[in-house]
C-alpha cells in the first residue's frame, strides 16, 4: 500500500462501516480480518482485503499494513488481539493508530501503548442518547472544550420572528449562533410535499429566527441549558 | 350577493388535500393540519393526509408525533417509500 492511505484491522459491524465509508470518501484502504467470509464480503468495496491474523506480525507486514499512514484497530472483542495488533502497528513506525476500545481499561491500555486516538462508540453512543433522551431540545452537542459546547437547538419561542440583533441572543442567553437551519416545505417532482432543509451558515444580525428554525450556537453548557428552556 | 365560504367550494378529500398543500407551503402550519384532519374525517385510511400531518409535526420540530403520523400512513400503505424513508430517516436507520 502506498501512503496515505488507510488500513482497517478487524472487521466487525464498526471496523467493517468505517472501511465502508473510507473507501465512499475515495480514500484507499487495506480490509484485514481472519475471517473468510468477510473478507470477501468486503472485497467489492475496498481496495485491497486481505485474509491474515492481526498478531502475526511477517502476516501484517506482508499485508502491507507497515505502509500505510493510518491504521485502525477495530478488534473489540478480545482485549488481547487488539493489544498486541497495537504493539506491531507501533513497531511498525505507523504514524497515526486509531484504536476501537471496549472499555475503559482497553482504553487506559492502548492509551499507555502510545496510540494517537482511542474511539469508545458504545460510551459515546450512551452518552448521546442519554442527553437526546433528557434534553429533547438538544439535536446535536459536540464538545469543544471542558466548559464549552457546540450545539444545536430548537431556537425557543420567544425570540421567534425576531432578528438575531433584535433577540438579544448574546446578552439575554450568553451563546453566539454560527448557523440556522430551517425545513422549507417543498412540493417534489412527484407532485408529493416534502421538506428540504436549509442552512444560513454564519447568519448576519439583519437575519430573521423563524419559528421552528434549529440553532447552531456555541456556549458554555450554562448558557446552552439557558437557551433550551 | 352573498360571499362564498371555502367550505362551500372544498368539499372533496382531494380538495381539502389540495388546500392542506397549499397551506403547508405557505407555512401555515395550523390551517394545513386542520385540512387533513378534515380529510381523515372523511376517509380515515387517506394515507397521504397522515403523511402530511407527518412532515408538519418533522417540521415544528415534533420528532414523535411526525413519527406517529408517518407509521400510520404506512399502516395504511405499506408501500409508501417517501414515507418509509421519512420514518427511517427520523429512527435512524439508512435508507
Amino acid at each position: 500500500m502506498k501512503k496515505n492511505q488507510f488500513a482497517v484491522i478487524g472487521l466487525g459491524t464498526f471496523g467493517y462501516s468505517v472501511a465502508v465509508e473510507l473507501a465512499k470518501k475515495g480514500i484507499q484502504v487495506l480490509a484485514v480480518d481472519n475471517n473468510n467470509e468477510t473478507v470477501n464480503r468486503i472485497s467489492q468495496f475496498v481496495t485491497q482485503a486481505l485474509i491474515a491474523d492481526a498478531t502475526d506480525e511477517k502476516a501484517m507486514e506482508d499485508a502491507g499494513v507497515a505502509d500505510c499512514d493510518s491504521v485502525i484497530i477495530s478488534i473489540g472483542g478480545n482485549i488481547e488481539t487488539s493489544i498486541l495488533a497495537i504493539l506491531i502497528v507501533k513497531e511498525f513506525g505507523v504514524k497515526n493508530v486509531i484504536v476501537k476500545s471496549s472499555s475503559r481499561w482497553h482504553s487506559k491500555v492502548a492509551a499507555k501503548l502510545g496510540v494517537d486516538t482511542v474511539v469508545y462508540p458504545e460510551f459515546e453512543m450512551a452518552k448521546k442518547l442519554v442527553d437526546n433522551i433528557v434534553m429533547p431540545n438538544i439535536l446535536e452537542q459536540i464538545e469543544l472544550s471542558k466548559d464549552y459546547n457546540l450545539v444545536e437547538v430548537v431556537a425557543p419561542k420567544e425570540i421567534w420572528g425576531k432578528t438575531i440583533k433584535n433577540s438579544n441572543i448574546r446578552n439575554n442567553y450568553g451563546v453566539n449562533i454560527i448557523a440556522i437551519r430551517k425545513h422549507v416545505p417543498i412540493i417534489n417532482d412527484d407532485g408529493q410535499s416534502d421538506i428540504k432543509e436549509e442552512i444560513n451558515m454564519m447568519p448576519g444580525s439583519d437575519d430573521e429566527i423563524g419559528r421552528n428554525d434549529i440553532l447552531v450556537v456555541i456556549g458554555s453548557e450554562k448558557s446552552v441549558a439557558k437557551l433550551r428552556g | 350577493m352573498s360571499s362564498i365560504d371555502m367550505e362551500d367550494i372544498v368539499s372533496s378529500e382531494a380538495d381539502h388535500i389540495e388546500l392542506g398543500k397549499f397551506y403547508f407551503l405557505n407555512n401555515k402550519y395550523d390551517e394545513a393540519v386542520s385540512e387533513f384532519k378534515k380529510v381523515l374525517e372523511i376517509n380515515p385510511g387517506n394515507a397521504e393526509a397522515y403523511y402530511n400531518i407527518g412532515l408538519i409535526k418533522e417540521s415544528s420540530n415534533l420528532m414523535n408525533e411526525a413519527k406517529e403520523m408517518y407509521s400510520k400512513a404506512l399502516a395504511v400503505k405499506p408501500d409508501y417509500k417517501i414515507v418509509r424513508d421519512r420514518l427511517n430517516k427520523l429512527i435512524g436507520i439508512e435508507n
